[in-house]
């Protein structure tokens, strides 16, 4: 089955699942943050440049900062979040999902040098359109990914209905894709819904509209409601 | 279309995951999609351009590849989809299954929707729902409402992707022209080199770009498709549907496992056709936590027994051999240049011993100081011993007129014995009015605080000018005029006979 998920088990037997991030929304991200270090630096550039050779100078520093300095200082204080990532709800972090640590950091954004090439990102975009984790060359070598930060978007609640208990016993799965069915069912027609609710016939032992509540009453009592 | 052979994984996404999901789905069928791809599009390119050369217009190639793409867009869509729902078609299958596909919206996309950045969500709604045009727009209205940004994004996106990697291309073989090859300037090489053989260098950009365009085109394509599944499962639940039709055959299964136990069971035992619903279990934390040993736990306990019984892995062992007491010193090899190393060696060797007997002979000095050597020699005592002396000077017993005696001192200026002769009297004067054991170690304040118990307060306030005059005097070396120190004679305590 295709997705584009980074499962990992903790020694505690607890799956975490990192959501890799494609190229494009991490080329949406890059953008944000291009434009936001060319607007600091124009801010800068224009005070310091009447200041002559030495602002100059102090000019040069800060673009400096902001070609090098600003990624890593944005993933360490940040959350591994630069501006443009943290707009976009992306994150950074190591392979095995916990926070990124400022070694691969470095090493990730030194290596933008190589992923930059030849000038336009060809060869980052090239390692992320490969690559099943959508890494560039720097993540590949740093041991990190981007991955989304936010939560995946949850249905609504469950609306409250008589519990009936289950006429048997089923699996986990089983009893999430009720709970799912009860959270969502709002967002559905009422013709799917009872569409939804006559697959299940063998289950409630009967149809349509007395389906679906029949369903909801047994997403109820799995909620542990009255 | 057969929803239980998708190979996706179906779940709820934000629109910007399901783009990831297109381009997962595309490196997944990367074989088939781009076989097909190239087997359909070469030989138009070829075409193309191949017009374009002889009408006299090499950029005519470029332009018209560039305006194919709503077609090109079919191959991928038709690759994607097949290997989603069944499996990837083999490049021939795809080429033929074209005719299957509707060509009226191709044909709008290649007209009048060329410019539109929603193409990538519109293919596979046209395409492969096929539904009849006036139900098209209405589901369009309906798929299109949460996906406009993303798929406005997806365009643009896509197009600078194809921008990246046409310009990655030129810099690359930029970079790798040896230098006395390379045009001096930009200027020189465009308005020299590029228009003295324009043909050439419009027919390598067309190449490149329409290498650019096979990379970039079925992510495009890839992603708007995964747009479409994700809008399908948020609106249609499909993921839900999934797993209700499992469901649903599992306990079809199960209900005919059952009747066919009931046919089987019943002419064989009469009671066994009423089944008796089968209770839920209930379990207790007396079963959940301390399970009785059950076959298979014997099983395991014997197998670990068996183990155990293994010499390598338990059980003691009694080994007895010779050794020497002594283990000879396997011989030095001897090595001439190692004699000055060994030399500096034994200096430091013994300029560490003398450091250790260093420290230890600071720790006895150390110790023998603060034990008592130094008691002597404390300029502490000394300076106790000249208080007393001088305190010391003045007669042992009070004199019976204590004030007279003070002020012969006073006036020979022996003005610290005078105030020291003032306390001791004033002191003595309080001891006996209050009956109290004369103590040698009263300090000042206690005589302060006998003094509070006095019944009379103008004494206890002279007690108190007294002993602050004696305090500043002895401790400040401030001394009071003769005024103030003839008004501290007068009266009660050193002149009983006048203050009663």
């Amino acid at each position: 089955m295709l997705d584009s998920v980074r499962e990992i088990e903790t020694p505690e037997g607890i799956s975490l699942r990192l959501r890799a991030v494609g190229p494009l929304p991490r080329a949406q991200a890059w953008m944000i943050d291009t434009v936001i270090r060319l607007v600091l630096l124009m801010l800068g550039m224009a005070p310091l440049s009447l200041l002559g050779t030495g602002g100059r100078g102090v000019a040069m520093l800060l673009m400096f900062a902001l070609l090098w300095a600003y990624w890593v200082i944005c993933e360490l204080w940040l959350d591994g979040q630069s501006l443009g990532k943290r707009a976009l709800g992306l994150r950074v972090v190591n392979l095995d999902g916990t926070p990124v640590t400022w070694l691969p950091s470095v090493t990730r954004n030194l290596l933008r040098v190589v992923d930059a090439l030849p000038g336009v990102y060809g060869v980052g975009l090239a390692s992320t359109l490969v690559d099943p984790c959508a890494r560039r060359l720097g993540d590949i070598v740093a041991g990190t990914m981007v991955v989304y930060a936010k939560e995946l978007p949850i249905g609504h609640q469950v609306p409250a209905a008589p519990a009936q208990p289950l006429p048997v016993p089923l699996a986990p799965e089983e009893q999430a894709a009720l709970v799912d069915f009860a959270e969502r069912a709002d967002r559905l027609t009422p013709q799917r819904q009872e569409e939804l609710a006559n697959l299940l016939e063998p289950l409630t032992g009967c149809r349509d509209t007395a389906a679906v509540r029949r369903l909801l009453g047994y997403a109820n009592s799995l909620l542990g409601r009255p | 279309m057969e929803l239980e052979r998708i190979s996706v994984v179906l779940r709820p996404r934000e629109s910007r995951e399901a783009l990831d999901l297109g381009a997962a789905m595309l490196r997944a069928n990367a074989g088939a999609v781009w076989l097909a791809w190239f087997a359909f599009s070469v030989p138009l390119f070829v075409l193309c351009n191949a017009l374009g050369l002889l009408l006299g217009l090499p950029w005519l190639g470029l332009l018209l590849v560039w305006w194919l793409k709503p077609l090109f867009d079919r191959v991928p869509l038709y690759v994607l989809s097949r290997a989603v729902f069944d499996r990837a078609p083999r490049w021939r299958e795809s080429l033929r299954g074209q005719r299957a596909l509707p060509w009226g919206p191709t044909m709008a996309g290649l007209s009048w929707l060329r410019i539109d950045s929603h193409r990538a969500l519109r293919l596979p709604l046209e395409l492969l729902e096929g539904a009849p045009r006036r139900q098209r727009v209405a589901r369009w209205k309906v798929l299109r409402r949460k996906l406009v940004g993303e798929a406005s994004l997806l365009a643009w996106g896509c197009l600078q992707f194809e921008l990246v990697l046409f310009l990655s291309a030129w810099l690359l073989a930029l970079w790798l022209l040896p230098q006395e090859w390379r045009p001096a300037s930009f200027a020189d090489f465009f308005r020299h080199e590029v228009h003295g053989a324009a043909t050439a260098w419009t027919l390598a950009a067309s190449a490149v770009d329409y290498l650019a365009m096979s990379v970039i085109e079925p992510l495009y394509v890839a992603c708007g498709f995964a747009l479409y599944l994700n809008r399908r499962t948020e609106l249609e639940a499909w993921d839900i549907d999934l797993a209700f039709r499992r469901l649903r055959a599992r306990l079809q299964d199960l209900g005919k496992l059952l009747c066919l136990l009931l046919c089987l069971g019943l002419p064989l035992a009469g009671h066994a056709a009423t089944p008796t619903p089968k209770a839920a279990p209930v379990s207790t934390p007396q079963q959940v936590f301390r399970q009785p040993l059950d076959d298979g736990d014997q099983r395991f306990a014997a197998a670990a027994a068996q183990v155990y019984r293994d010499p390598r892995f338990g059980g003691e062992r009694h080994v007895r051999r010779w050794e020497l007491k002594y283990a000879s010193r396997p011989a030095q090899p001897v090595n001439m240049g190692m004699a000055p190393l060994r030399l500096l060696s034994g200096v430091l060797n013994a300029l560490l011993w003398l450091a250790l007997a260093a420290a230890v002979a600071a720790l006895a000095w150390f110790a023998w100081r603060w034990s008592g050597g130094l008691r002597e020699q404390s300029p502490l005592p000394s300076f106790e011993a000249k208080l007393s002396t001088t305190v010391d000077a003045t007669p042992e017993a009070l004199p019976r007129d204590v004030a007279g005696a003070a002020r012969e001192l006073w006036q020979a200026q022996r003005r610290r014995e005078a105030l020291a002769l003032l306390y001791r009297g004033c002191a003595e004067r309080i001891a006996q009015q209050l009956q109290l054991p004369f103590a040698v170690d009263a300090t000042e304040a206690d005589w302060l605080r006998h003094a509070t118990a006095l019944d009379d307060p103008a004494r206890t306030r002279r007690v108190a000018a007294i002993v602050r005059t004696w305090q500043f005097a002895a401790y400040a070396g401030r001394y009071p005029d003769q005024v103030a120190f003839e008004r501290l004679l007068d009266g009660w305590p050193l002149q009983p006979e006048a203050a009663a």
